[in-house]
Parts: structure tokens; sequence; C-alpha cells
């Protein structure tokens, strides 16, 4: 059996008195969490003891005796041994440390079923020692893991277990146990030398306890700011909630466009942040952090936009040369029809059917082209007015970028859902009536394909609509595969906007930078050095704790957005195109609250 | 082990492998292959007889001559399509009469298809197919003429191979497909619209309907049925005669082998066949299951 004592480093130097920490339930262990000083009185350290486990919730207890001697203070081991009967244990340990040695010795006191039973178990260390000569009958080894205690007291262990736990689960583990217990005993490490009560006690906070001016005043200040967020967010909720937009039309273009989603997730984010309630445990905490973070470099970005963009006349610029553009791209589209209504590449078109589609896709480009005609006299006041929206961050002007670009796309849209729809039909008018070519039919029931016997005349009306839809298929084919291809250009460039929406929106900044400057709050486990180990002594480890990975932590605190990602792999992807199914390559999850 | 070994103990060998028995697995006594049977079920094949049957696929063949015969004329101008599409119509009503008159009284009372649903199937396919000539035209004007006549030729010869000649009443769908889709593909190539509705009223007339007609006759007159196949074969050989004497040659060969010379190779061949059927055989279920479908 193997006891391991939990010991921060601040106490190694700590003068003689009581342990007070926790016994590690379920486990042979114990965390040591801060020694308070002889003299004292012990009613009024068991008082005390109450009053820090009332006020953090930690089983505290007296765990035994730490004796240091400095001179003029014998006697003071058979004082600290008789305070075992004071302070009632199972079992009562006696740590002693000799100055000038570095090792520690430790008995442990065990009260039996028959009275007082001391087992005396004597572990010496020493640094340069031959080893351990002496014989003992090792029926109960310590380890002493030294901690440093205001690390572990910030720290979180990841996988991070959700506070109530359902008791039919395995109980924490060992460590697990011990970093919650050092952290939920914040109100024992307030008593700092500087205190004028009868107890002296030595942990890592004793020196003085920390504060930084900053940190005070934004806390101060954070109190009426989240109040005039909140006042503006339930005005704006008021304002989104009036009946006459919940009317279809409008609900249904609210979820189309990707500023107003952007603008709902702001909303919930903004609201997150705004509430009065603290954090209550580290994944609240570290949510609210990474929003504040990625919002304010947000709204950063998207000053700098505005700062190049209101600067130089730059939007006259680009409202001069976006009517020449569409221009340009309306004439190549038409030169494109041209070709494909000749003989593109050879192939052999339907000549009749190819003049059709041809001058019926002319004629949209040619109203396209009026209607921008007819808004370019706006289109300035429109981007100086847009650009404003990049004040509130630069996934807005994103947003409304990729708006502005489906609105002045939609007639390649439009194309697209004519194409796609008219080869659809071809392809599964062709399949049905090849079924009927070799006498077979489509069983909807078992989802099969049966024989069946036609009458004459759906024999004759069937092949001579075979015969009309084979021949066309190459016309229809082509039309299709080009309007796909100029739609597919569009999808792309409208998905690598959103994906950079979505990352500024979701990525953890602030665990990124916790992870890189103060590593050991996002802690994955530990390690442990060995301070000393010699055959027939007692081990000293050093417990270091390791940081989580990258990875790792920006998956775990990752806020969750409408994150845009591939709906279908190529596979499917290839044989929607294959049969005409419309595509909507992007898929947007709606956003999940936990 | 075999029959030829020491005699065996005094139990005898039963077939059977249930039973433990003091021979091998694989014994077998002199009753080996007793039960074997060779050609049962075989039918003795008179020549005259299968000449006749024979005589409906050569009439087969011959129809398609007799449908290429007319396209040629109708490509070449010899033929107008106003006349085509009277004498089809022509010959429609008579082979309508024939058909109603050859009906016996039993036939009509199982399946009663009255002239009214005649005539709207009737109307249908004129309709249809006039309305939809214009289209059918221009359909294969960028195709190739040599990817056209393969494409026919192709389709036609699946239809003389899919052709249910036991029972061509209900006609076979691949086979009339192909034929109709040939006869589309063909019939684009005319000059007209109206040249391509003539084409293909014609194509419905010989493929679709000449062969129920067919049905009754070899039903009801089976004299007949055979004046009228020989009529078919020689029509055929003078159409195609008429507009290439070569292709006329092939023809009569073709139908002279068909009719003639692989009858005597059935006949013939029947006696180097040597099927050997024995309880060895895998089950074959004899009943008629027909009666559990409705």
């Amino acid at each position: 059996m193997v006891l391991k004592i939990f010991f921060p480093q601040c106490c190694n130097r700590a003068d003689s008195g009581l342990l007070v920490g926790r016994w590690i339930s379920g486990h042979d262990s114990a965390v040591v969490l801060a020694v308070i000083h002889y003299p004292f009185i012990p009613g009024q350290v068991k008082q005390y003891v109450q009053k820090m486990q009332a006020q953090s919730g930690v089983e505290l207890s007296v765990l035994g005796s730490w004796s240091l001697p400095k001179e003029g203070q014998e006697g003071m081991e058979s004082f600290l041994r008789d305070l075992s009967t004071i302070f009632p244990q199972e079992r009562w340990l006696q740590i002693r440390r000799q100055m000038g040695k570095t090792g520690f010795t430790c008995e442990i006191l065990k009260q039996g079923p028959n009275g007082r039973i001391a087992e005396r178990k004597e572990k010496k260390k020493q640094e340069e020692a031959d080893g351990g000569d002496g014989e003992e009958e090792d029926e109960e080894k310590v380890i002493f893991v030294h901690y440093e205690q205001r690390k572990v007291m910030l720290s979180q262990l990841h996988p991070i277990q959700s506070g109530d736990r359902d008791p039919k689960t395995d109980p924490p583990s060992e460590l697990r146990q011990m970093f919650q217990t050092v952290a939920r005993s914040q109100p024992l490490f307030f008593l700092d030398r500087y205190d004028d009560g009868p107890l002296k006690s030595t942990h890592w906070q004793s020196e003085g306890r920390e504060a930084s001016i900053i940190v005070e005043l934004l806390k101060q200040a954070s109190v009426p700011l989240c109040m005039l967020i909140g006042w503006l967010l339930s005005i704006w909720t008021w304002v989104c909630n009036i009946r006459i937009f919940s009317l279809y039309p409008l609900r249904f273009l609210s979820s189309k466009l990707s500023t107003c989603v952007q603008l709902s997730y702001r909303t919930e984010h903004m609201r997150t942040i705004s509430s009065l309630k603290p954090a209550t445990d580290h994944t609240q905490f570290m949510r609210k952090a990474n929003i504040l973070v990625s919002f304010l470099v947000d709204v950063a970005l998207g000053v700098l936009l505005m700062s190049w963009l209101y600067r130089d006349n730059h939007i006259t610029m680009l409202a001069n040369t976006l009517v020449p553009v569409a221009d340009h791209v309306s004439k190549e589209l038409e030169e494109l029809l041209q070709w494909l209504m000749g003989a593109p590449a050879g192939l052999k078109m339907n000549r009749a059917l190819d003049q059709v589609l041809g001058r019926f896709f002319l004629y949209h480009i040619h109203l396209w082209i009026s209607y921008i005609h007819l808004m370019s006299p706006f289109i300035e006041g429109i981007l100086w007015y847009g650009g404003l929206s990049a004040c509130f961050g630069l996934t807005f002007a994103l947003s409304l970028l990729s708006d502005m670009v489906a609105l002045l796309t939609f007639h390649i849209y439009c194309f697209y859902v004519y194409g796609a729809r008219l080869y659809c039909l071809k392809i599964y008018g062709l399949s049905s009536l090849w079924r009927l070519f070799r006498g077979k039919k489509w069983n909807v029931l078992r989802q099969r394909v049966d024989s069946c016997s036609y009458d004459l005349d759906q024999l004759f009306i069937g092949t001579l609509l075979f015969t009309i839809l084979l021949f066309l298929l190459p016309t229809t084919a082509l039309y299709y595969l080009v309007f796909t291809l100029l739609r597919l250009v569009v999808v792309l460039f409208q998905g690598v906007l959103h994906l950079s929406v979505d990352f500024i929106n979701s990525f953890p900044l602030f665990a990124v930078a916790l992870r890189v400057c103060r590593s050991y709050r996002l802690a994955e486990g530990v390690k442990f050095r060995v301070l000393c180990d010699e055959p027939g002594s007692a081990l000293h480890l050093m417990m270091e704790i390791n940081p989580l990975k990258g990875s790792a932590a920006v998956q775990t605190y990752r806020t969750p957005t409408y994150s845009c990602y591939p709906k279908d792999s190529w596979g499917a992807l290839v044989k929607k195109l294959f049969v005409g199914e419309l595509i909507y390559p992007w898929r947007h999850k709606t956003t999940k609250t936990d | 082990m075999g029959p030829d070994g020491a005699p065996g103990p005094a139990v005898p060998w039963r077939k059977v492998l249930w039973e433990c028995q003091p021979f091998p697995d694989n014994y077998v006594d002199q009753r080996f292959l007793e039960e074997l049977r060779r050609n049962e079920g075989i039918r003795q094949y008179r020549y005259w007889a299968v000449v006749k049957e024979a005589g409906f696929v050569a009439q087969q063949l011959s129809c398609v001559a007799v449908f290429i015969t007319l396209w040629l004329y109708m490509e070449q101008g010899l033929l107008s399509p106003e006349m085509l599409l009277g004498t089809s119509l022509v010959s429609a009503l008579l082979g309508y009469g024939l058909h109603q008159v050859l009906t016996s009284q039993v036939e009509t009372c199982t399946e009663p298809r009255t002239h009214l649903a005649d005539l709207q199937s009737a109307t249908i396919f004129l309709s249809f197919t006039f309305g939809f000539s214009p289209v059918l035209k221009t359909l294969t004007e960028s195709v190739s003429t040599d990817t056209v006549y393969a494409m026919s030729a192709v389709m036609l010869l699946a239809h003389l191979v899919s052709f249910p000649y036991a029972k061509p009443s209900p006609p076979g769908s691949l086979s009339l497909n192909a034929a109709l889709f040939a006869s589309v593909c063909l019939a684009s190539r005319l000059p007209g619209a109206l040249h391509t509705f003539a084409m293909l009223s014609c194509a419905l007339l010989v493929f679709a309907l000449w062969p129920c007609l067919l049905q009754r006759l070899r039903d009801n007159a089976p004299n007949q049925f055979t004046a009228v196949c020989v009529g078919v074969c020689v029509g055929g050989v003078g159409g195609l005669g008429s507009q290439s004497p070569g292709g006329a040659v092939l023809l009569a060969l073709a139908l002279g082998s068909v009719t003639l010379l692989c009858p005597l190779l059935l006949v013939r061949l029947q006696r180097h066949k040597d099927n050997i059927q024995g309880p060895w055989d895998e089950a074959e279920i004899h009943e008629d299951l027909s009666h559990f479908l409705h």
C-alpha cells in the first residue's frame, strides 16, 4: 500500500505547525493545502477549519503535524505528537524535516479498532547517500508529490467533466479530485501574514494577496457596461419581434441572407457576454472570454477595413469599376451562348432546340444588363452605406459582400435552375422509357424493376418519346454542363467567404493565447520528475503540469456557430450532378445552444 | 471396390446413406445405371411441318424487306406520301374487317373490345404522330447517314431476333420498340414532315397491326395462313428486286435457307442428340402456376 501525500512547494520551509488539507476519498492520498503555525489554540484551529469548510465546500481537516525545528524549539516534537489526541483522525501524519537536509521523514499513526497502534516507519532520504542500508518492514510506503500550488489552483484538467455527475458513473480520478480540491480551496488562501487574526498560516499567497489594478478596474467597469449592452439588446430584440417582420416572405429572405444570419449570431453572442451573472464554471468562462476576444478582433479588423475604404476615394473607384465589369461579364456570356448555338466542339446539336434555348437565355441576359444599368447611379451610395457596416465587424462586411455577389449573379442561378430542371426531367424520362423499351417497369412498392406487359398505344407513344428524348440529349446536356460550371464558380466564391466568416466567428483566440502564454492553465495531465529516489527510502516526485495540445485546445473551445461545411461527399456530389439534381453544396448547421 | 470385388456379406446393399452398411460409401452393385434414360421426351420432327412453321419466320423477314422497299421508294420520290397514306388507310380498314370476321364468338365474350376503344386508339396514334412529325423530322439532321443506316439495321435485326413467333398477338415490347425506333430513324431522313408521318403510319401498320391479323389467321384458317406467308415472301423479293437486284437475290437466298435448309438441318441433326436423364437430375415443377396469379 502506498500513501501519496501532495505537498505544496511553498510549504517546504514553513515553520512548524499543523497540516491542513483533505484526504482524497477512495484513494490512499492526501492533499496538503496549508500549514498553520505554532503558537495556536486548538479550539480556534478547529473553528477556523470548520469555517473554511463551510465557505469552500471542501472536506477540510487537520491531517497531521509538520515540524521544521529551529533553534530554541526543542520539545516541539513531543508537543506536536500529543496533538494527535486533540484532533481525532483515522490516520495522523507526522512529517519532519531537518534544516540542512533535503529529506522528509514521515510517521503515520493509525487508529485501529483496538485503540492506538503506532507504526513507526522511518524513511530517510539523502541526496548523497549510497543506498539505504536500513532494513525496514515496508508495509506502507509514502510518496511525496510536490506541486506548485498557484499553478494547480488556476489550472483546469481536460477533458472537462461537468459539475453534477451521475453517481452511477465512475468517481473522478485521483488527479482530478486533487485539482478540484486545490481550485475550490480559495477561501483558505485569503489569510495572509498581514491579517490580525489569531492564526497564521503558510500557503502560496501568504506573503500578501495579489491583485492587479487593471483587472479590478475592468471588473468595476464591466457591470454598468453589461447593463448598457443588455438594455440595447432588449430594444433590438423588441424591434426584431415586431409582427411585420414575421411575415413569411421577410422571414424566408432573412433566413437566406447571410447578413441577417450573422446578425442573429452576434446578438446571441452579445447576450452571452452581457449576462450579469459571473461565469459559474470553467467552460462558461472560456466561452465568454473567447466570444469577447473574437468580437474585439473582428471589430478591429473591420475598422481597419473601413479606414482603408473611406480614404482616397476608394469607394468611387470601386463603384466605377463595377458597372463595366458587369457589362464585360454579360458580353462574355452572350458570346458563350452564340458559340453554343453554333456547333460547339463539333458536337451534334439539334438546331431547333438549340435556337430556342439560346434565344431564351440571351433574352434573360438582356434583362439583367438593363437592370444593372438602371441601378448604376445608386451603386456608389449603396457601397458607402454598406461599408459602414464594417464597424460592426469584418464578418459583417464579408457577409454583405457575399449577399451582394449572390444578388448580382442571380441570373446565373436562374439559368442553372432552368438547365438543371430540364436535364433532370430528360434523364428521368429517358430512364423510365428505356425500361419501357425493354418491356419492364419500376415497381414502386417493392423498389425494384419488374416485367410488365404494356398496351399497344403505350408502347407506341413510349417509343416515340424515347427516340425524341434520346436525340435531344446532347443539346440539353451541353447547356446544363455550361451553366452548372458557372454556378459552381459562384458557389465556390461564396463558400470561401462563408468559411472565413465562420472562422472568425468560431476560432477560440483567447484559448489559444492562454495556451501560449499561460500554458499551465489548460492541463491535459501531469508529468512527474523524480527529485530523489533511493531504494528503501521515500520517493520525492515533482509534479509538473502537462499543457493541452494546441489542436485539442482549439477543438475543445470552438464556439459553436453555423459551421459551413460541404453537405455531400465528392461521390455523392458527382452523382447529383450527373442526374441533374439541384445542388446546394454548402450546408449551414443551425446553432446549438448547450 | 466395385462390382467386381469380392462378394459382399449376406446383407444386400441398399442405396441409402442413413444406414451404417458394411460397404464403403462409393460402393455400387450391378444395378448401376439401370435408371439411366436416354433422349427422353425427344420430339420427332417431320420435315414439312417444320417447313410450314418456318414460313412464319420467313414471312417476318419479308415484311421488313417490304417496309424497306417502301422507304426506298419514298426517298427517291417515286411514291408520294398522300398515296402511301391512302393505301395504308384502306389496308387498315380491310385488315380490321378481316380481323372482325375471323374473331370467333368465344373470344369476343372473354375479351370484349368495343369498336369505340379501337377508334380511340387509332385517333391517339394518328394525332400523336401527326403532332410530333415536325420534331421527328429534325431529329437526325446532324447525325451522319452511315450512322443512321447502321442504327436502323441493328434495330431491325433486334426486332427480328426478339419477335415473339410463338404468340405474336400482344406484340413483344422489345421487338416492337426496336422496329419503331428503326422506322423513326429512317423516316427522319425523308424530305418532308408529311413523308415522316406517312412512313410512321406505314410502320405502325406493318409492325404492330399486321402480326395481330396473322395470329387470327393462324388460329382460325391455317391453310390460308400458309398462302398468305408465301404471298408476302414473293412480294418482298419482288419489291426489293425492283429497287436492287442484288438485294433481291440475297433476300431469296435468306428465305430459302430459313425455310428449307434450316428445317432439314434440324431434322437431320436430331439423331445426334444424346441427352441422359436419371434420378440425379434436379427436381422440376410441372405444375401450371398460372392459377396462382389470378
